[in-house]
């Protein structure tokens, strides 16, 4: 199985190619199956999705306000709902608020809205950093949050799934939509990044 | 009664299916929640040797729920195949420094969506 920003080390690769040959030769897996859904994450699926749900809350506020008292049902309208995505909470940074998601049960994340989570975001590390000091996480992602800012960390470790909604950056005035929506990141709609003019200061990716 | 799961091998036509639509974990139900919004909850101590929603970092920790999100399936039981028992989930903040301390930010807060069955009235 092949993900995004993932190098899986040799003994895992081989071990995912054993149990995959067990499992087809016991008739309990299709490999056809398993193609359909890698290639749905690898070409239909990701972080672009997310992208037009937060530009279209940019540009349409009427769409920003149902997006954020009702998630789900907002990100309906545009079809973008599906598997691990189906109940959603939309939560707004604004320069008082500054939210950060993260799931310290395993590693929920909205897979139909981001694509398959990042790595560092499964990790122990992040997992157990970002509760405790969402701050110092935030500066090794380059961003530091004010004093005067409020953090808020959401735990997803029910059946919801959040999406961040960045502030829209200063400067955008006269992009279209689907220009907004090419720059808002991934990590931007989990927390740990704001969303950059792509002449500002290149931020540290992670 | 453990819930008996299918064994069926699952076709490419339903795995596009399960990518599309997903598995919704919500009950229609009309039960009301032990608990409403504004309400001071503590999460429970307890130390289930089994699957549990209920992270140790909030166990015994006092918050306030934010918002009722409905009802869903019980995954502390429904994780084990024993039963769905459907409650309310509601969304409930935590001070950073009732978590963890003086030392965190008084600015900032913790949120996160625990059950019916994770929290006590105060």
């Amino acid at each position: 199985m092949s993900s995004h920003n993932q190098q899986p080390d040799a003994d895992i690769a081989l071990r995912v190619k054993a149990i995959e040959s067990l499992l087809i030769e016991k008739g309990i897996i299709d490999p056809a199956a398993i193609d359909t859904i890698i290639d749905a994450y690898e070409h239909r699926i990701g972080p672009h999705n997310g992208a037009r749900i937060v530009a279209k809350a940019w540009v349409d506020s009427e769409f920003k306000q149902r997006l954020l008292a009702d998630g789900t049902s907002a990100i309906a309208e545009m079809n973008l709902t599906g598997f691990s995505s189906e109940h959603m909470v939309v939560v707004e940074n604004t320069p008082e608020v500054h939210n950060l998601i993260v799931c310290t049960l395993c590693s929920c994340y909205p897979w139909a809205i981001l694509g398959l989570p990042p790595t560092w975001y499964k990790s122990f590390a992040y997992r157990s950093r970002a509760v405790i000091d969402p701050r110092g996480v935030l500066r090794e992602f380059g961003l530091e949050i004010p004093e005067e800012v409020a953090v808020r960390v959401w735990d997803s470790n029910a059946d919801l799934r959040y999406l961040v909604l960045p502030e829209r950056p200063v400067g955008t005035e006269t992009m279209t939509e689907s220009e907004l929506a090419s720059l808002v990141t991934r990590n931007a709609m989990i927390g740990t990044a704001k969303v950059q003019l792509p002449s500002s200061p290149h931020e540290q990716a992670a | 009664m453990a819930i008996e799961t299918s064994n069926q091998c699952m076709s490419a036509e339903q795995a596009e299916a399960l990518l599309r639509t997903g598995i919704s974990c919500r009950v229609d139900s009309p039960e009301p929640g032990k608990f409403k919004v504004g309400d001071r909850v503590r999460a429970k101590v307890v130390h289930v040797p089994t699957y549990t929603r209920l992270p140790r970092y909030v166990r015994g920790k006092v918050g306030t729920i934010t918002k009722d999100h409905g009802v869903y399936v019980f995954p502390d039981t429904l994780g084990m195949r024993l039963d769905t028992k459907p409650q309310h989930v509601y969304s409930v903040c935590f001070a950073a420094q009732e978590l963890w301390g003086a030392e965190a930010s008084a600015k900032d807060t913790l949120h996160i969506d625990l059950f019916d069955d994770h929290l006590e009235p105060i």
